[in-house]
């Protein structure tokens, strides 16, 4: 039996009250004022006459109504057995999100994460529904709603205990809010086909670093309902720094003559150790190469160290840091800069003193782009005095003028072999040695002066040509597509070859004169290129070369287009995608090796390399070009300092405090049902006429006692 | 040793009813009442006579007071003699009366205190009367206030206004006082301790015995209610203690057996105290008249066969 009201059971205490104020009274209002109590000993209590209950009977019964009246006013009913077969457990819907980023690599932090997320498992009614997930810089399933149904209760927890096992902490930084929304996300796709849950609930089990990323949740409209338990592993180690790789300035290349890594070192604001040593170090090393840099880094702080590259050390790769308590975040991964010589060769028969001539202008623009990394070593020639043997050591082949015969074969066969070949004819005679070059019986080349020619642009006199249509796709000039860059105009084209209309079968025109001639050709042959430029930048053909922002990318562009430029220093953060056009500009395939498994090929056309799981170098491969890549850990995840309690709830994740919904709502539920049963039953009518007849008796009763009292007086009897 | 005055004062009925003294308002005026009927009775009494206390002649030498040349001798033997008396007034007497709130304790409008009061105002005025030094020194837990002996009838009024003062003490300390009077008095003299004794007596002993060691005379006077001794009520109340407020549930039927027996037990340990130690000590309730106090006091004194030390003016005589 229940009762809807139960607080009137305690009117029933009423009965209680008097009888017991009669029984356990004893002190008398009256006071006696006495000299002293020092010869007097408390008396203890008499049951005096008036003590005694007499008439038990009518004492029982009014007691009784008393009773039954405040059993009547509780409101009692009976549960039906709908009500008893309300569920008295809620059923719960959870995604336990275990971190895994690299931070969860610091000592046992990943054991504790198991060992809770394994605790939430066993936790779980067999009614519940349970997925795990692990993140790092995005989260993934590790045990799916679907899983958890279909195996078998008692093998849940044991599932759950193996997927843990045979997982470990990835190498991504942590990217916490992405994480979040993904399970809130979970939480709701579950519920459409399957019972409704009444509390959802995503169990988060995190360091949870101030280097974690939660800006996401910000954009984020959290469900209703769902609500964020955060069970947070606190590091046993709390100093810790780590190494960011920097991207060296040219300036600073440029001025130094010893070549040094710059690398960023930061120290978490909770750490306990400031002084730090840096330096080279072979992997499975701990000894340094060379001299180690001493560091003093606050708590909190961040310095810049250069780390200067030992000299005579092949293949160096990583920086080490030692000095704190986490070794997790201690090496960055850096390629270090290598001085390469650069073989050019240049054909032509210009003196390198003529100052109007292309070959000057050539020379001056490598030595300009020379630094400590990079030399170039030109080899200029007259067209018939260049050796094979020059031909095939030179990266790019530079030619104002063809040479003939078998230096011409020469050359042919190095550019089908994959050099790149830039041809500027300085006039239509080079007809001939073109045709040869690409194995065509002839091309058809005329020279043209805009100032004559008809049609031609005729500004104060002086007529030029200028190039107009340019394929901004191109490599070679996908440098100028911004708009900044993309102005032409400035460049005035006295004299230039006019190339006739589908000579070159194959060739592609990147450029054209404002006449619609081709001013800039490439011509694929077989895995090296022509490139083809129609005017050239001696001052009698155009002031290209005193164009400086045209010239200099452009010559670079080509250089870069046949491989002679090295590829920068570039790092990337794990899991970010590498970018193949690093050595494979044109889409071709590429094989990149990882630091730790072997190589992978990479089909033609893709883009990026996106398996980028751990830190090291990747060594990509595209024919002859080769790029060795750093891939480090996120810099965020060296920041393990715990973050603020109550941001994720400023970000808009509930706390627990909200689960209280749930509970009241089903609370009120129940209070429904349980007012229709007792207003289906109204039990507590029995009650009053029960009550209504006690009390009739006792009416007979006490008339009866009180007349045979009467007679007993009048008979002359004595009561005491 | 004090016998019961009830007993064996021949003079009873002509004695003032307490209830009838106390209720003249003043202190002084009650003592006299007193004192006067005690005089009265005393003409009629067989100690008629007994204060002037002459003890020999001596020859007159050049510088001795001419005053006290005996002429009558002189006429007789034509020789010049002093009169030497017994020193009439070297009796410096201190009161030391129980002011505590114990004493405020009383059936009808007849409190210990009042009584006590009177008392030790009758025996001052009578003191006073005889020419004797008188002093007083009142006390609840500590000594309240000290007025040395001395003989002079402004003395005697502010001794009389000390005791009219109300009894305020919370608590009673009855050997505090004793031990301040050992102090504080060097010259022999006598002690008359009034107070109700409803107090531990543990030290009573050891506070007496240095009074005695001074060479001091000492006189206990323990005044009670009829009621403290009988515990005569009817009806189970709170009996609330008057000094400390403590409460406790009373049946005075059943509490009689038990508390006769102990205070009597109590007021044998004072007075067997009293005795080893030579005191002399009178049991009062404060229905009993006052002039039985006197002559029991006079009579007291005489048996110690001192009785200089209690003479009348010679004026009276």
């Amino acid at each position: 039996m229940s009762f809807l009201t139960p607080f009137f059971l305690f009117g029933a205490l009423a009965i209680a009250a008097p009888l017991i104020y009669h029984l356990i009274k004893r002190t008398t209002r009256e006071r006696t004022i006495f000299s002293s109590l020092m010869f007097l000993l408390p008396s203890p209590p008499r049951l005096s006459r008036k003590n005694k209950l007499e008439d038990l009977l009518l004492l029982l019964l009014r007691c009784l109504a008393l009773a039954l009246l405040a059993f009547g006013f509780s409101r009692p009913f009976v549960r039906s057995t709908a009500a008893v077969e309300a569920p008295t457990g809620q059923t719960r819907r959870v995604v336990v999100l275990v971190d895994r980023s690299a931070s969860m690599r610091r000592a046992g932090m990943w054991a504790e994460a198991s060992d809770r997320a394994l605790a939430q498992a066993r936790g779980a009614s067999p009614a519940d529904q349970f997925a795990l997930y692990g993140f790092s810089t995005q989260a993934t399933p590790l045990v799916s709603f679907e899983e958890w149904r279909n195996t078998p209760v008692s093998a849940r927890t044991d599932k759950v205990a193996a997927v843990l096992g045979a997982t470990a902490p990835e190498w991504g930084s942590t990217r916490l809010g992405a994480a979040l929304i993904t399970a809130a996300e979970a939480l709701a796709d579950a519920t459409k086909d399957e019972p409704a849950a009444a509390i959802r609930q995503i169990v988060l089990i995190s360091d949870l670093q101030s280097g974690a990323e939660i800006s996401a949740l910000q954009s984020f409209d959290w469900p209703k309902g769902v609500q964020l338990k955060i069970e947070s592993i606190k590091a046993k180690n709390v100093t810790n720094a780590g190494l960011q790789l920097l991207v060296e300035a040219p300036d600073a290349e440029a001025a130094s003559t010893t070549a040094a890594v710059r690398v960023r070192l930061t120290n978490a604001a909770d750490s306990l150790k400031d002084q730090f040593q840096v330096g080279w170090t072979r992997p499975g090393s701990e000894t340094f190469i060379g001299k180690p840099v001493d560091q003093y880094v606050p708590a909190g702080q961040a310095r810049v160290v250069n780390v200067p590259v030992p000299e005579g050390q092949a293949d160096l790769q990583q920086i080490t840091l030692k000095g704190d308590d986490e070794a997790f975040d201690n090496v960055v991964y850096a390629v270090p800069p290598e001085k390469q010589q650069v073989p050019i060769a240049y054909l032509g028969s210009e003196l390198p003193t003529a100052i109007t001539q292309p070959l000057y202008f050539f020379r001056n623009f490598l030595k300009g782009r020379e630094g400590p990394r990079l030399a170039f070593d030109l080899t200029a020639r007259a067209p018939g005095a260049v050796s094979a043997a020059e031909l095939l050591a030179a990266k790019v082949i530079f030619a104002t003028e063809l040479p003939a015969g078998a230096t011409a074969e020469e050359l042919r066969r190095q550019m089908l072999a994959g050099k790149t070949v830039v041809f500027a004819p300085t006039s239509a005679a080079a007809a001939a040695g073109l045709a040869q070059l690409l194995g065509l019986p002839s091309v058809p080349l005329t020279d043209v002066n805009p100032s004559a020619a008809t049609g031609a642009r005729v500004s104060a006199g002086s007529g030029y040509a200028m190039i107009g249509e340019i394929d901004f796709r191109h490599p070679l000039f996908a440098e100028f597509a911004d708009p900044l860059y993309s102005d032409f105009t400035k460049i005035n084209i006295s004299k230039y070859r006019r190339l006739g209309a589908d000579a070159i079968p194959g060739a592609r025109i990147l450029a054209r004169f404002d006449q619609g001639d081709p001013a800039v050709v490439e011509v694929p042959a077989a895995s090296g290129r022509l490139i083809l430029m129609l005017t050239t930048w001696s001052r009698e053909d155009s002031n290209l070369a005193q164009i400086i922002s045209k010239f200099v990318p452009l010559l670079y562009g080509m250089l870069d287009l046949g491989g002679a430029i090295p590829a920068q220093v570039v790092q990337y953060s794990v899991n970010d995608p590498i970018p193949l056009a690093l050595v494979a500009p044109a889409g071709e395939a590429v094989s990149v090796a990882p630091p730790d498994g072997p190589a992978e090929a990479v089909a033609a056309g893709t883009a990026t390399f996106a398996r980028t799981r751990q830190p090291g170098i990747y060594r990509l491969t595209a024919g002859a070009r080769t790029a060795r890549v750093s891939v480090n850990l996120d810099v965020a995840e060296s920041r393990t300092s715990p973050m603020p309690m109550d941001l994720l709830e400023r970000y808009g994740a509930p706390g627990e405090a909200k689960t209280v919904d749930a509970t009241r709502e089903s609370k009120r539920e129940a209070l429904l049902q349980s007012n229709e049963a007792e207003g289906r039953q109204k039990l507590w009518r029995w009650f009053i006429v029960g009550t209504l007849l006690v009390l009739l008796i006792e009416t007979a009763i006490a008339g009866w006692t009180a007349r045979r009292n009467a007679a007993t007086v009048s008979t002359g009897g004595t009561t005491s | 040793m004090i016998t019961d005055p009830q007993n064996v004062n021949p003079v009873k009925g002509g004695f003032v009813d307490p209830r009838a003294l106390m209720s003249i308002r003043h202190l002084e005026m009650r003592a006299r009442v007193v004192v006067e009927g005690f005089w009265n009775g005393l003409h009629r009494s067989p100690f008629h006579g007994f204060s002037v206390e002459f003890t020999e002649y001596r020859q007159y030498t050049p510088g001795d007071d001419p005053r006290y040349l005996d002429w009558g001798l002189y006429g007789r033997s034509d020789r010049y003699y002093i009169r030497k008396f017994e020193d009439e007034t070297n009796l410096r007497c201190q009161l030391v009366v129980d002011r505590s709130k114990s004493m405020t304790y009383g059936t009808g409008s007849i409190t210990k205190d009042k009584y006590a009061s009177t008392l030790a105002a009758t025996l001052a005025y009578f003191l006073h009367s005889q020419g004797d030094a008188v002093g007083l020194l009142t006390f609840d837990e500590r000594v309240r206030e000290y007025l040395p002996p001395r003989h002079k009838l402004s003395h005697l009024r502010q001794l009389m206004l000390a005791l009219e003062k109300p009894a305020e003490g919370k608590a009673t300390s009855l050997t505090d006082p004793l031990d301040h009077l050992v102090e504080l008095v060097r010259r022999r003299g006598m002690f008359v301790y009034i107070s109700d004794f409803l107090a531990p007596i543990e030290r009573l002993e050891a506070s007496l015995l240095a009074l005695i060691a001074g060479r001091h005379e000492v006189a206990v006077i323990q005044v009670l209610d009829p009621n403290e001794l009988a515990l005569k009520f009817e009806g189970a109340s709170l009996f609330e203690d008057i000094e400390s407020g403590q409460t406790l549930y009373i049946e005075p039927a059943a509490a009689r057996k038990a508390y006769v027996p102990k205070i009597a037990a109590h007021n044998a340990a004072v007075r067997r105290t009293c005795e080893k130690l030579g005191v002399s000590y009178l049991q009062l309730t404060t229905d009993q008249p006052l002039e039985n106090v006197l002559f029991n006091f006079v009579k007291e004194r005489q048996r110690r066969g001192r009785p200089g030390t209690v003479s009348r003016n010679p004026g009276r005589a």
